[in-house]
């Protein structure tokens, strides 16, 4: 007599179908779709606000805006395209309300061990945490001193490698206002780092 | 020193045998993409080095402990009717139709006629009235006298 194998069952449920049981009022379910999503979420976060306290403020601030606005998913896109559009709106918001409280300012950020020309020369390792968390710095520092809308666009396509029409899709606009943009962003963003560089050989 | 005929036949072998000349896969990109990368620190501005940095920067996706069961209890909470809440909400919904209600009872006086003191007897006008009750502490004063 042969044994009958059963197959491992898989209940893993996708993104829309949760987002169909929390909509029909099951709402632990949502509890699964934030455990999917939470990894990303955080460092999409992180790369928008280097406070910890501030990037459980806007992630707790998405998951429930994703949750109020979960009646209005159509599903005409993965959920994922919906969530993470909704997601970088969110951040963006949160940074339009932080501008009136800058955290850091430019003589905070200057390092004593090795000035700016060598530390932009230097690729953090990865394996060295402090060296790692320095670059962070270095890399919000700069993203501080640009406009949001500049900071969103630089983060989307030169750090994440999006392209014009995905960051459109992303943000909402044109695919035109988003070559703008980036142009604006790329010409911001090397202002704040000879800034930082001037400011330095002032010193 | 004259090689030994094994000698003889292994070096002949040897040369037969063809150098093996072949290259991993990608492995042209993956020298060119270094030497860029390596050129780019180099040479480049500084905003292309700040660039590069930014890139290099592994995402730090680390989620603090039971994060999603705080989220949870923050969406319970705001599934919890809140009887505040709801009230103030109530009189906002309740303001826009006052208003209207308002305006009508507004837009209904002024169409009716008005009742003027030149349609009246003098000792009923508005004027005496008020000065009547004004003064009636007064007259009764009088009449005490």
């Amino acid at each position: 007599m042969q044994a009958t194998e059963t197959a491992p069952e898989t209940d893993v449920r996708t993104d829309e179908e949760l987002v169909g049981l929390v909509v029909g009022g099951e709402v632990h379910c949502f509890e699964e779709l934030v455990v999917r999503y939470q990894p990303r979420v955080f460092g999409m976060a992180r790369k928008y606000f280097r406070n910890e306290s501030d990037v459980e403020d806007v992630v707790q601030t998405i998951f429930t805006k994703t949750f109020q606005k979960l009646g209005s998913y159509r599903g005409t896109a993965p959920f994922e395209h919906w969530f993470m559009r909704l997601s970088v709106n969110t951040c963006y918001d949160a940074l339009r309300r932080r501008r009136n409280r800058p955290e850091h300012t430019i003589s905070d950020m200057l390092f004593d061990d090795e000035n700016w020309q060598d530390r932009l020369g230097n690729i953090p390792s990865g394996d060295d945490p402090e060296e790692l968390e320095e670059a962070r710095e270095l890399v919000h520092t700069v993203l501080d001193q640009v406009s949001d809308r500049a900071r969103i666009v630089l983060t989307l396509q030169e750090l994440e490698g999006r392209s014009i029409r995905e960051i459109a899709e992303i943000t909402g606009w044109s695919e035109s206002l988003v070559k703008v943009q980036a142009f604006r962003a790329r010409k911001e963003m090397r202002a704040a780092v000879e800034r930082f560089l001037m400011k330095e050989k002032r010193l | 020193m004259k090689a030994n005929k094994t000698e003889q036949k292994f070096l002949k072998l040897a040369k037969t045998v063809q150098s093996d000349e072949r290259v991993p896969g990608g492995f042209a990109a993956r020298v060119m993409a270094q030497v860029q990368e390596q050129h780019a620190l180099e040479t480049g501005s500084a905003d292309e080095q700040f660039l590069r940095i930014a890139r290099n920067l592994p995402d730090n996706e680390r989620v603090p402990y039971a994060f999603e069961k705080r989220i949870m209890a923050r969406l319970r909470e705001l599934l919890t009717p809140d009887p505040l809440t709801h009230w103030s909400r109530m009189l906002w919904r309740a303001a826009a139709p006052c208003l209207g209600v308002m305006m009508l009872a507004m837009l209904f006086s002024a169409g009716e006629p008005a009742e003027t003191s030149a349609n009246l007897p003098v000792d009923q006008s508005e004027a005496t009235d008020f000065e009547s009750v004004m003064l009636a502490s007064f007259d009764d004063l009088e009449l005490t006298w």
